[in-house]
């Protein structure tokens, strides 16, 4: 259980500096059999940065997220949250997840209010209710994504749209400094698309966040990404930067490049 | 009531009442993660700890229990290592039990009447000590549940965000398929190891069709279990039938009435609500 004492719950948040490096890929590879789905990826993510992964079906796009969120570990290389390697990471409090279709399965039901809280079950451990801080910050985010009018709301009658901020809301609960989307606009209509966008937007502006956004679909970044790198043959590139566009000459040598 | 002024009928109603508003708590978590079979798995391998208590001459109890908690241990790493999505490995298990518990018994002497109790539970045969010994077992599971509510709600509406948030989910699930072992074995001599997983279950099911949050489909299964549990030991004694029987079913009465409530609620809103 995470009992860290530099936890963004214990006392109000403040971003880390612009510079820090929050997610750092050291050539990783990786495969679920044999042949490697991603072949020394090097990649490093800042603090602020808004990062878009890309890239076709199946090219490794989720299984690099994966691996740096410590639900996979790699063949080779290294993985680094906030400086520490994901192995003995303890932090979670300053990692939010919106997995891909979370709670799609769900059969029995479950309130948004009782989906946000369990963003807290980590950092509470056993016997422990959520204090008042806790239910402050879960007031927050339940405004911050338009969720307050259908706390009570089992989940399974909620649009895609709804459902989506509610997975977004659970993963801000801890007021984390990073934040990590898969596919966040899949099933979800062009309204809640916007609504969605407007938050992030708020997120990286407003509060700080750095984002990493896995999507097929530009429309949901764009204007927000600071890079766009594209997941392909087993390799990250960069395709685009805050600076304009960049074709790269080779893959493999993104983590040297800064926009 | 007269069927009260008995002993064996206060023990045989408190063990019941006791057992089924435990045994949802659990199972409400095990339904959500689609795993409803697992108690039924580990009920069939604590038949084998029965047969084999009766062939070495120790407690049924102890027997049970000891076989329970190995099934819970072996059905969670197959779990995790993915290999219980399919159904050939429960099939194994629960055959093998079931096997295994009547060869057991009858080596020991004992043919199907010695077993019959434990397959379909004998409440009217409970002593106050055992009553006792199964009210601390079931007290126990609700404060374990009780320590877990978070952690196991999280895991159970996505495991791979409650590991990103912290929560230990191996431990944590280790720990509630221990706890479905114990109730098995709690509930063995009141509803049997053949019916006793169908009380982790069904309430809840019962319960999922009205509430609207995990904290009233639990509370809610809890309600469903006791009331099946007082309505099943009675109809029992008036009807002489099988009290585990009655309840179970009383328990998909309430299932089925719920199921009509929820398409009248559907058909009818209530407005302004």
């Amino acid at each position: 259980m995470a009992s860290d004492a530099a936890h963004p719950l214990g006392e109000p948040s403040r971003p880390p500096p612009a510079q820090e490096v929050v997610l750092a890929y050291d050539q990783v590879t990786f495969g679920y059999t044999r042949v490697p789905v991603l072949r020394e990826v090097s990649l490093h993510v800042r603090a602020r940065e808004f990062v878009a992964l890309v890239g076709p079906n199946g090219a490794g796009k989720t299984t690099l997220m994966r691996l740096g969120l410590g639900l996979l570990e790699p063949s080779h290389g290294t993985v680094r949250l906030f400086g520490k390697e994901v192995g003995g990471f303890r932090e979670w409090g300053r990692v939010g997840y919106v997995p891909q279709r979370a709670g799609a399965g769900a059969s029995l039901p479950v309130s948004v209010e009782e989906v946000v809280r369990t963003g807290l079950a980590g950092h509470l451990g056993l016997f422990r209710r959520p204090t008042a801080h806790h239910r402050q910050r879960i007031e927050h985010v339940l405004d911050l994504m338009g969720l307050a009018p259908f706390r009570g709301e089992p989940i399974e009658e909620l649009s895609g749209g709804q459902m989506q901020r509610t997975l977004i809301a659970r993963a801000l609960v801890t007021d984390p400094q990073l934040l990590v989307l898969d596919e966040p606009t899949t099933g979800v209509d062009a309204d809640a698309r916007r609504i969605l966008k407007e938050a992030l937007e708020h997120l990286v502006q407003v509060e700080h966040v750095a984002v990493v956004y896995i999507s097929h679909d530009p429309e949901g970044f764009e204007g927000l990404a600071d890079r766009v790198i594209e997941v392909r043959a087993g390799h990250a590139n960069v395709l685009r930067s805050a600076s304009g566009d960049a074709a790269l000459p080779r893959p493999g040598w993104e983590s040297s490049w800064r926009r | 009531m007269e069927a009260l002024s008995f002993g064996f009928m206060q023990r045989a109603l408190i063990t019941c009442v006791v057992v089924c508003a435990v045994a949802p708590l659990a199972g409400a978590f095990v339904v959500q993660r689609r795993q409803s079979l697992i108690g039924d798995g580990i009920g069939h391998v604590a038949f084998a700890g029965v047969g084999l208590a009766f062939l070495t001459g120790t407690s049924p109890l102890l027997g049970a229990m000891a076989m329970a908690i190995i099934a819970a241990v072996v059905l969670f790493r197959l779990e995790r290592r993915g290999r219980l999505g399919g159904d050939l490995s429960l099939a194994l298990i629960f055959y093998g039990g079931i096997a295994l518990g009547y060869l057991f018994s009858q080596r020991a002497g004992g043919g199907l009447n010695s077993v019959v109790g434990f397959l379909f539970g004998s409440p009217n045969n409970i002593s106050w000590s055992e009553v006792a010994a199964i009210t601390a077992l079931c007290a126990a599971v609700a404060i374990v549940v009780t320590a877990l509510y978070g952690p196991l709600v999280s895991i159970s509406f996505d495991e791979a965000a409650a590991r990103v948030s912290g929560v230990p989910t191996d431990a944590v699930m280790l720990a509630l398929t221990v706890v479905v072992a114990l109730i098995v074995v709690g509930g063995m001599q009141a509803l049997g190891v053949l019916l006793i997983a169908g009380m982790m279950v069904v309430p809840v099911a019962a319960a999922s069709q009205l509430a609207r949050s995990y904290r009233s489909t639990m509370l809610g299964a809890s309600a469903v279990g006791v009331l099946s549990a007082v309505v099943g030991v009675l109809v029992a004694y008036y009807a002489d039938a099988s009290t585990g029987a009655s309840i179970v079913l009383t328990a998909i009465a309430c299932y089925i009435l719920a199921t009509g409530l929820r398409a009248v609620r559907r058909r009818y809103p209530v407005q302004g609500g």
